[in-house]
């Protein structure tokens, strides 16, 4: 084993018990979270694994595979985040503006 | 009448609440989480003052108002701006054709009568220009102006124009929902003060980028 998939095994690990932590109350979650590092340390102890999943797909080498994946799955990350954003303002708004009402009719009472 | 403000200078503030009360118009103030509250200014002027607890945005602030003037029973809204850059005295023009029945919705607009537009800024008058065809590839609407943030709505109207966009995309999400509404509307030719403090408040370019974003996002997620 060369040092680099020593630190990235590491690395790994961590955020397996990170992630199993941060979904401790989603099961589904939680397992996906495991489930998806189990796969990279596998893909790290055996690097001729991608590439031949690479070649099968058209891809000439797996570590350009693994760029690919990880760029969509980045941007997936980001806009799933941005619609929770947009969810959590939406409900806020809607509590500030209640109150806001509320204070309001309180004055005029 | 609906007036959103966030950290609007005091004075400026009262003078524009006083020739709108002055002008037999009932007022609704949004302070949308102003660092002084906004209602400290306007001590003995008959308003409902609203106040956001912290700050939304001006879209956000435009519906809670309107909220408020619907519960009180008002039968034409306008949206009004705080820094004193429109007159009170052009709002009969604005919501005269609301009254006659002849539209639901009236926007303002500063390009229709050449001397109003002489009024605007040259940067301002490109900006602009962008801005009315952002607003037609998003909502299909062509106006003569675009973010003009004088416009008046019968009752009506306000009940299907909600406004979701709590930024300043709101004025182009205002087109969306009034098309989607096929409610009547007109355009009415409206003077803009453009003074030293209100320029100073407006929205800047990098503004109008963040505006464009926001709404590609918004047709992204409905």
């Amino acid at each position: 084993m060369t040092s680099i998939q020593g630190i990235l095994i590491a690395c790994f690990v961590v955020a397996a018990i990170l992630g199993s932590i941060a979904f401790r109350t989603r099961l589904a979650c939680r397992l996906l979270a495991v489930l998806l590092c189990l796969a990279a340390v596998i893909f790290i102890l055996f690097p001729d694994l991608t590439t031949a999943i690479a070649r099968l797909l058209g891809v000439g080498r797996g570590t350009d595979l693994v760029l690919y994946v990880a760029l969509v799955a980045g941007i997936h990350a980001i806009l799933l985040l941005y619609r929770r954003t947009r969810d959590l303002e939406r409900k806020i708004t809607g509590q500030i503006r209640a109150m806001a009402l509320r204070d309001a009719q309180h004055k005029q009472q | 009448m609906v007036i959103p403000t966030f950290n609007e200078n005091s004075a400026v503030l009262r003078s524009t609440l006083t020739d709108v009360v002055n002008s037999g118009y009932s007022a609704v103030v949004v302070d949308d989480g102003s660092t002084t509250p906004a209602q400290e200014c306007l001590h003995g002027l008959p308003t409902h003052c609203l106040r956001h607890a912290v700050n939304l945005g001006q879209g956000a602030a435009l519906r809670t108002g309107c909220e408020l003037a619907l519960s009180k029973g008002a039968c034409v809204i306008v949206h009004f701006d705080a820094d004193g850059q429109h007159d009170p005295a052009l709002i009969e023009r604005l919501i005269a054709p609301i009254i006659r029945g002849d539209a639901d919705v009236a926007l303002g607009s500063r390009f229709l009568n050449p001397s109003d537009r002489l009024g605007v800024p040259l940067t301002k008058r490109l900006l602009l220009r962008a801005g009315i065809f952002v607003s037609w590839i998003f909502t299909g609407v062509w106006l003569s102006d675009a973010h003009n943030g004088l416009r008046a709505m019968s009752r009506k109207a306000a009940g299907q124009i909600r406004l979701e966009e709590n930024g300043f995309a709101h004025a182009t999400e205002i087109l969306d929902l009034l098309r989607r509404s096929r409610l009547p509307w007109v355009e009415v030719p409206v003077a803009i003060h453009y003074s030293e403090y209100s320029r100073g408040k407006g929205q800047s370019v990098f503004n109008a980028f963040n505006i464009v974003i926001d709404l590609m996002l918004r047709r992204l997620f409905h």
